[in-house]
């Protein structure tokens, strides 16, 4: 068994003292942010970027994907007792949650959301595990017109997939697209679009776009936002589930638990779309769907194991492609290369120190949310009383040191504010910044696909449609995209979006 | 009518952001297909955007009303003198001192300025502040050291909130706090290479 050889080797990368501290470092920022409404992981990961720059890669990734799937856990927690959704993915956990809180069973709420996160945790690690080198063998007999292909249908998906506009969406793709162009040009040397400006010479920095867009926007955005956090009124009480409880979550786990897998992987996913997909899914088909509204316990139950797993699978196209499948991941994707590691195909063989820690990491994390969550609860609970106003300060502090010290240059730092600006103009403007940062990542890559390609068919463009392989990636890109601006099923994705 | 404004607005600016990169792009060689030059996937991409821009502009005439949000009289003329000032500001520090010389402390210096003329908007007083406390920051941090600058870009980003302004108190404790907290994050444990007090 070649897998388990492998997990065992994980194992050990993520017992090392230095990764499981950092796992554990990650898994705790990671429950903070998801209990506190207004910042998001997209936003925490991109202001604590700069700081992972000294340390090992393997070391880095573990902690960046803990704060990923430690949000899921935390984000339940705010939905539950206070009616808040401390994350995106944890809106429709409201909905049945925190009547169930109400119905004073806010425990036995709390305990399902942790243990069906975990089962869908474990499940999800497992199939990262066994699908990860299958699938890299598989793209490996790609050649760079595949590629280009498959990073096209990449974009489309994520997309049509985005919230808003699916034209608006593909544009801001683009646009993305475009600013990555800045710099310079890798095969001839020439510098694009740099305006002179030396520090521009390697690209339009990606923490800068990053931070800007994601962090200090939505500093200000959420502070024109009156706030709106209620006192916890609702006890937590018993944290045990009732014999009935618990045989009515569990086909809804394992239900929550497949749709989120499945969602995960597919580019524009991730846990917001999951959570949302398995609610639908409960309440149509569920054994106690004439409960919903009232507190069904389905109603937790999946979305959360739903999210969770979607946190995790979405780590496939990541590692075996190298191919982002939503903001988070293109995160990741912009720290693998400031650490000078490409993620691509040959990524599973040329890190497995990477690799393997990082899915035996994900397994050691998901234990550690269930103890940071279950018994500690009533410390998020504390947390959740520090208001905005001493938050924002504090993110705001820390994006303008992290942004400084990439290349210790006040530059980085104006940068950041342009793109702050830019972002709160794109939010008035209901343009979905995911989008460009996944265009802006996968950018400069497909350049590089698109002229390698196009020289080895001799400047023929159908050689894009005469492989196989990339055919058919382009085949599914043009169905998502004429079937997403087909009205019936717009209303469909309206409908989900808005739970 | 069911005109889009804010679907207006975006698509104008992906058209003119996509004209200004394809006129910017003349500059760069295309190549040929098969040997692409620097400027052939700008192009690409670039005409791409103008085409995409164009259809939300079009689809903008039917799919609305989503109107933007009103702009007062006051918002107009700060934003304006903002821009204006900013600039003023950008081509006369040099004469300032020799910190200016370098671009991009002039350049901050702009900024910061512009910056605090729009914050005299009550509707541009998020942003303003929230942008001026980031310069502040970068201006200072060089010769200020990191505790000066971490003091500056605090007070100026809680004058966004109102409510801080009422309670200076609780600006303190949170100032000293997060001054200890930086400190020993950035300092102690990563070891940022940056000044910590002032440089003379």
């Amino acid at each position: 068994m070649d897998i388990l050889a492998n997990l065992g080797h994980g194992f050990t990368v993520a017992f090392s003292f230095t990764n499981l501290l950092f796992a554990l470092i990650g898994a705790l920022i990671g429950t903070a942010i998801g209990v506190l409404p207004g910042i998001g992981p997209v936003a925490t990961i991109s202001l604590l970027l700069p700081i992972t720059f000294g340390q090992p890669a393997t070391t880095a990734i573990i902690m960046l994907a803990g704060i990923y799937y430690g949000a899921q856990y935390g984000g339940s927690t705010t939905a539950i007792l206070l009616n808040l959704p401390g994350e995106i993915s944890s809106v429709v956990t409201t909905l049945e949650g925190y009547k169930m809180a109400r119905n004073g069973r806010a425990g036995a709420a709390l305990a399902t959301s942790a243990l069906g996160s975990f089962f869908a945790g474990t499940v999800a690690t497992v199939l990262v595990a066994g699908s990860g080198p299958l699938l890299t063998s598989v793209a490996l007999s790609f050649g760079p017109a595949d590629y280009f292909s498959l990073m096209l249908l990449g974009l489309i998906i994520s997309a049509v997939l985005a919230q808003g506009s699916v034209l608006k969406s593909v544009a801001m793709v683009v646009l993305g697209v475009a600013l990555g162009l800045v710099g310079t040009d890798v095969q001839t040397g020439q510098q694009r679009f740099t305006f002179g400006i030396p520090e521009l010479s390697d690209g339009i920095g990606f923490v800068a776009l990053a931070m800007g867009m994601f962090g200090i926007a939505e500093i200000i955005l959420n502070l024109e936002r009156p706030e709106a956090r209620s006192v916890l009124k609702t006890k937590v009480g018993n944290l045990w589930l009732t014999r009935e409880e618990f045989r009515r979550a569990t086909p809804s786990v394992l239900r929550g638990t497949l749709v989120g897998s499945v969602l995960g992987i597919l580019p524009g996913g991730g846990a917001s779309l999951a959570s949302f997909g398995s609610y639908m899914m409960e309440r149509k088909i569920s054994r106690g769907r004439n409960m919903f509204g009232q507190g069904a316990i389905e109603g937790v139950a999946g979305p959360e194991a739903a999210n969770n797993a979607a946190a995790q699978t979405s780590f496939i196209p990541l590692l075996t492609l190298g191919i982002p499948a939503n903001a988070v991941m293109a995160l990741m994707v912009g720290a693998l290369i400031i650490q000078g590691i490409q993620p691509g195909p040959r990524m599973v063989e040329a890190q497995p120190d990477l690799f393997w820690g990082l899915i035996a990491s994900m397994w050691i994390g998901n234990v550690m949310l269930l103890v940071i969550n279950l018994p500690m609860i009533g410390m998020w609970v504390k947390l959740l009383q520090v208001p905005y106003k001493f938050l924002y300060p504090s993110i705001l502090v820390f994006c303008c040191i992290g942004s400084y010290s990439i290349n210790n240059n006040v530059f980085d730092v104006y940068m950041t504010v342009l793109f702050a600006v830019f972002g709160v103009v794109c939010a008035k403007l209901k343009m979905e910044p995911a989008p460009l940062l996944i265009g802006f990542v996968l950018g400069p890559m497909m350049e590089e696909h698109l002229r390698r390609a196009m020289l080895l068919s001799r400047g023929d463009p159908m050689v894009f449609v005469q492989r196989p392989i990339s055919a058919t990636m382009l085949a599914i890109a043009a169905v998502a995209l004429i079937a997403m601006l087909m009205p019936t099923l717009r209303k469909g994705k309206e409908a989900a979006m808005a739970g | 009518m069911k005109l889009n404004a804010k679907d207006i607005a975006a698509g104008a600016l992906l058209v003119l952001l996509a004209v200004i990169g394809l006129w910017l792009n003349q500059d760069h060689a295309l190549g040929s297909a098969r040997r692409m030059g620097p400027g052939y996937m700008p192009m690409l991409v670039f005409w791409l955007q103008f085409g995409l821009g164009s259809l939300v502009l079009a689809t903008a005439l039917f799919n609305g009303p989503d109107p933007l949000q009103k702009w007062t009289g006051t918002e107009i003329t700060t934003l304006i003198a903002g821009i204006v000032v900013g600039t003023l500001v950008w081509k006369l520090a040099p004469a300032l001192g020799t910190f200016f010389e370098s671009t991009y402390n002039a350049v901050g210096l702009g900024m910061l300025a512009g910056f605090l003329v729009v914050c005299i908007a009550k509707g541009w007083s998020l942003i303003g502040f929230i942008c001026a406390a980031m310069c502040v920051f970068s201006l200072l941090l060089e010769q200020g050291g990191l505790m000066l600058a971490l003091i500056g870009t605090i007070l100026v980003a809680c004058a966004a909130e109102p409510e801080h302004r009422q309670r200076p108190l609780g600006v303190l404790g949170m100032g000293i706090f997060l001054l200890a907290l930086c400190w020993w994050v950035f300092i102690k444990q990563l070891d940022i290479r940056v000044a910590v007090w002032p440089q003379f």
